[in-house]
């Protein structure tokens, strides 16, 4: 029996719950849903201990609305839930976009639509996830595969979400979410925490959305004497409404560039055993973890497979991909929807190569046996 | 509450002025609303570097960027939600939601009653002027019987709803209306929502003139404003569902106090105490 | 059509029967009935058997925002805009917005008929001060009519008040626009029937009559000479009545949107309405510092300084 304190049986949601915590999250503000429950309980368990705040909103929407009123004050904050709830976040969402305040949203996928099958997995938030909110908007999401790395991305999630200024997502699945691992909590000992960038300096003249280069404003924290205007409303860089053609092209220029800016920051990739492949499986969450094995599988049997397995999903990883996946004779995408992420897939390599997806959506998830049969049936066509 | 200011009241010192004139019609009543929260502000010699604004969507909802503090316009309905969140992450800022009687009764209206369930140290302005103004003249939760709107070209036949009574009911520390007619009084009274600890609800009888008042032949801005002291909304407020509002029936002022727990401080006492035992 | 012919008297008679649709554009700002006004000679021109396309674009989704709207009928149509310089006729319900729509006339052969009511729209004008450049056309109706022959100004809100329904001018301009247009009186009247309040057909039938009368007793020369050396009410030039008054009374004119209210609550009655619709203080030695027009400016626009060591001065 280990003695390592270090060592924890992790459940995929409390894993998260912590990882933000350990990120620098004060405030968690929820509503109950079926697979993502566990986050909001550990949370109100844990963040009172550390002189934080849990408080369960009414519904969906006012989480959402607190979480984003709760960073406007300066407090790093989160909220979880599922697609039913993701769908009624989104124009919250797009609100903290549009103004440009951090927040992190998790959303364990379920089986959908509407009420669906709520204790069964499933990846149908992938488009979701990219385009829920209405009009052009930046969007960071993570997808972990482990409750390891559902603690690293969390505590990333919230490093870019104040880099960035803008709410990142992280998609689990109901497997993820609800998986018990051994994590090592050593690693996470002093993880690098980012911290927002609060205006220092003059207070007079302070323009709230003047890009300082990187396309990412100063913000001004409440109470500093800045004494700003925030709105949902297309602003220029005083932060006032504006229809001035020329400001607003200028403003949303700069939100829809900033994740480019820092694409080195934002993107996550695991390759494995892609150098040399004919076969390319693209997978991400649970579904990864079958395609690893598939590919072990493919490679006894003399086929040279490799996996793709973006961790960061929006932005999509393009040049990587498209670095591993042009040479290849097949790409296949297996994912527990009718077809997501394989539309971003087929756009970057469709005139290079094949792709093929593996669509399950029944609820349950897709085995390495599944993803080999596939591509020992497309490779034999 | 004393009416004696430390200073004098200078409007200018708490607007931006830079923005001015407002967008608000002529004659709307808003404006006037504006001004006695800002003197209620003064009067309380609150730090505009402390106070932050929380508005939703519509008239009301513009009303707050002419302030000269830390002002936030959100989305449609979730002022209140806004709000508590800032406040549960920021206590040292004094807090006031404006909203209107669509963003806080309709789309709203779910986080309004938990907001007073909740009891959170937050004022809630909702400046009530019987319609959505901003969309061009629909129907409210607080539309009049028989009125003309858009969508009630043939006048309304919805029941009323009485925002004060369902804040009470709900469990808000502090409830009160006022008329923009009665300013001095509205500036009381919100001095009075501010300082008491916990949820306060006041509603702010406004006028939409350009919109509302035409529409039903109101009379002018003038017109309008008087209107309020005579009765004129005797059908809109009282027990909605079985008693229509009997002419000066309106109650004014200070309708509820009470001194609940609030919220924040029930939250320290209750960890303070797990974790002790 | 001896309507027309006396409408045109300045150019030649031109057959209204061809195959390219007739356009007439309304134009005013919001809250006036310009979307009434297309209304009316859309369903007339659909029930005379033309085809009809309307197209109308508010500014904003409130009172003063510009609104204009954009008629066509004729055998047949296709486009729902009428382009530049192909209006056959222009009715303006404020005499700034129909100067600003003047290029969409057709040239020449265009008709314009404007109310001469100005309303200067609260968001086309951020700086409402004496002398300041309001931005606002200062073209006078001679100006006009000296450019376009077929001109029609009229104080449609005048003759409207007149008649004691000061809301129908509206109605007055489509009695004005009728004499410009070959339809039947009796057609038009029923049309209008149905488009207003069934209270206040009466009264709009006489709007629409008088409108058309004006009209149809228009003459060049005694109009001109009526509007020479009278302008249509220029907001910059007004007299400042208010000039030399020591006064605790501040009004911030270029915040004011003269809505009335501080007029008619000053118990004093020492504040009147200029004539660019801004509150001005006229009688100060009667203002007792009650503070009721500050308390009640919706514009934050007055404030009222109460300094005990001027007053004994």
């Amino acid at each position: 029996m280990s003695t390592d304190q270090n060592l924890q049986n992790l459940q995929g949601n409390r894993a998260c719950a912590l990882a933000a915590i350990h990120a620098g999250c004060r405030l968690f503000a929820g509503y109950p849903i079926t697979p993502s429950s566990e986050i909001a309980e550990s949370m109100s368990a844990e963040l009172p201990k550390v002189g934080g705040v849990f408080v369960q909103m009414e519904d969906e929407i006012a989480s959402m609305g607190a979480v984003i009123g709760a960073s406007a004050g300066g407090v790093k904050a989160m909220t979880a839930t599922s697609g039913p709830g993701f769908s009624l976040k989104q124009e919250a969402l797009g609100y903290a976009a549009l103004t440009e305040i951090p927040s992190v949203i998790i959303n364990v996928m379920r089986g959908g639509p509407s009420t669906g099958m709520p204790t069964r997995p499933a990846q149908g938030d992938i488009m979701q996830a990219r385009w829920g909110t209405h009009g052009d908007h930046p969007t960071v999401v993570l997808v972990p595969w482990s409750v390891e790395e559902v603690f690293a991305e969390t505590i990333r999630a919230f490093n870019l979400a104040e880099l960035l200024r803008t709410p990142v997502i992280i998609l689990f699945d109901e497997v993820i979410g609800h998986l018990v691992e051994t994590v090592d909590l050593a690693r996470f000992q002093n993880p690098q925490i980012t911290d927002r960038k609060w205006a220092d300096g003059k207070i007079e003249g302070f323009k709230p959305y003047r890009d300082p280069g990187d396309g990412v404003p100063m913000m001004a924290r409440p109470g500093d004497g800045r004494r700003v205007h925030t709105t949902g409303l297309s602003h220029g860089e005083s932060g006032f409404p504006t229809q001035n053609a020329g400001e607003v092209e200028k403003f949303m220029s700069r939100l829809l560039g900033k994740i480019a800016k820092h694409r080195d920051e934002v993107e996550r990739i695991d390759a494995r055993c892609c150098d040399d492949a004919d076969v390319v499986v693209v997978a991400y969450g649970i579904t990864a973890r079958a395609a690893h094995r598939a590919v072990s599988m493919l490679r006894d049997q003399g086929i040279k497979a490799g996996l793709f397995r973006p961790i960061t999903l929006w932005p999509f990883p393009e040049s990587a991909f498209k670095a591993v996946a042009e040479h290849a004779r097949l790409v296949l995408v297996p994912e527990m929807n009718a077809g997501q992420l394989i539309l971003e897939v087929e756009r970057l390599v469709s005139d290079k190569t094949t792709v093929a997806g593996l669509n399950l959506f029944y609820g349950e998830p897709i085995t390495p046996q599944q993803i080999v049969e596939k591509a020992e049936a497309l490779l034999s066509q | 509450m004393s009416d004696v200011a430390q200073s004098e009241f200078n409007i200018r010192k708490y607007i931006r002025e830079d923005l001015f004139p407002h967008f608000m019609c002529p004659g709307c009543g808003h404006g006037i609303a504006l001004r006695a929260l800002l003197n209620a502000v003064h009067n309380l010699g609150i730090d505009k570097n402390r106070l932050a604004i929380v508005s939703g969507i519509g008239c009301s909802g513009r009303v707050g960027a002419y302030i000269d503090a830390n002002t936030f316009h959100t989305t449609h309905g979730r002022p209140l939600a806004f709000a508590t969140g800032l406040k549960l992450a920021r206590p040292d800022l004094e807090v006031i939601v404006i909203t209107g009687d669509g963003d806080c009764l309709a789309i709203g209206g779910n986080h309004l009653i938990h907001a007073c369930r909740r009891n959170l140290n937050i004022t809630c302005l909702m400046l009530n002027n019987e319609v959505y103004g901003m969309t061009g003249g629909q129907v409210s939760p607080t539309t009049s019987t028989d009125r003309f709107t858009t969508t009630t070209q043939s006048g309304n036949y919805e029941p009323v709803f009485d925002a004060c009574k369902l804040a009470e009911g709900a469990g808000a520390a502090f409830v009160g209306r006022e008329m923009t007619l009665q300013t001095p009084a509205l500036r009381d009274l919100i001095m009075e929502a501010i300082a008491h600890e916990g949820f306060s609800f006041v509603e702010v009888l406004s006028d939409c003139t350009e919109v509302f008042g035409r529409k039903n032949d109101m009379g002018d801005s003038m017109e309008m404003v008087l209107a309020q002291k005579s009765g004129f909304r005797s059908n809109s407020y009282g027990t909605a569902v079985d008693e229509p509002f009997k002419p000066r029936g309106m109650k004014t002022g200070v309708l509820h106090r009470s001194e609940r727990l609030e919220y924040a401080a029930a939250y320290q006492q209750h960890h303070a105490e797990k974790s002790s035992t | 059509m001896t309507e027309r012919e006396t409408l045109k008297a300045d150019v030649p008679a031109e057959s209204l029967v061809h195959q390219r649709p007739t356009n007439v554009l309304v134009v005013g700002v919001g809250g006036q009935g310009v979307i009434m006004i297309s209304k009316v000679l859309a369903s007339l021109s659909k029930e005379l058997g033309h085809q009809v396309k309307q197209s109308e674009v508010h500014g904003m989704a409130k009172r003063g925002g510009a609104v204009f709207s954009h008629v066509r009928f004729g055998p047949a149509v296709f486009s729902p805009t009428i382009p530049e310089g192909e209006a056959d006729i222009l009715v303006a319900l404020e005499w700034a917005e129909g100067l600003r729509w003047l290029p969409h006339l057709k040239q020449d052969s265009g008709t314009f008929i404007a109310d001469t009511q100005q309303i200067v729209p609260p968001f086309a004008c951020r700086n409402r001060s004496r002398g300041a450049d309001l931005g606002y056309p200062r073209e006078t109706v001679p100006d006009v009519m000296e450019k376009i022959a077929n001109s029609f100004a009229l104080d449609a809100v005048g003759i409207a008040t007149e008649m004691g329904v000061a809301k129908a001018a509206n109605t007055v301009l489509l009695g004005t626009l009728s004499a410009a247009l070959d339809f039947p009186v009796e057609a038009w009247k029923s049309v209008i029937s149905e488009f207003v309040p069934p209270k206040t057909i009466e009264a709009n039938i006489r709007a629409f009559d008088a409108g058309r009368d004006w009209a149809l007793s228009f003459d060049r020369q005694t109009h001109l000479k009526d509007w020479t050396g009278r302008t249509v009410r220029s907001p910059a030039e007004v007299v400042d009545s208010a000039a030399g008054i020591t006064s605790t009374l501040e009004i911030t004119e270029e915040w004011c949107k003269g809505c009335d209210i501080c007029i008619k609550f000053c118990p004093e009655r020492c504040l009147a309405m200029d004539a660019r619709q801004i509150a001005i203080l006229v009688d100060p030695d009667r203002c007792t510092g009650c503070r009721i027009c500050e308390w009640l400016c919706p514009d934050l626009a007055i404030t009222v300084h109460t300094q005990t060591n001027t007053d004994s001065a």
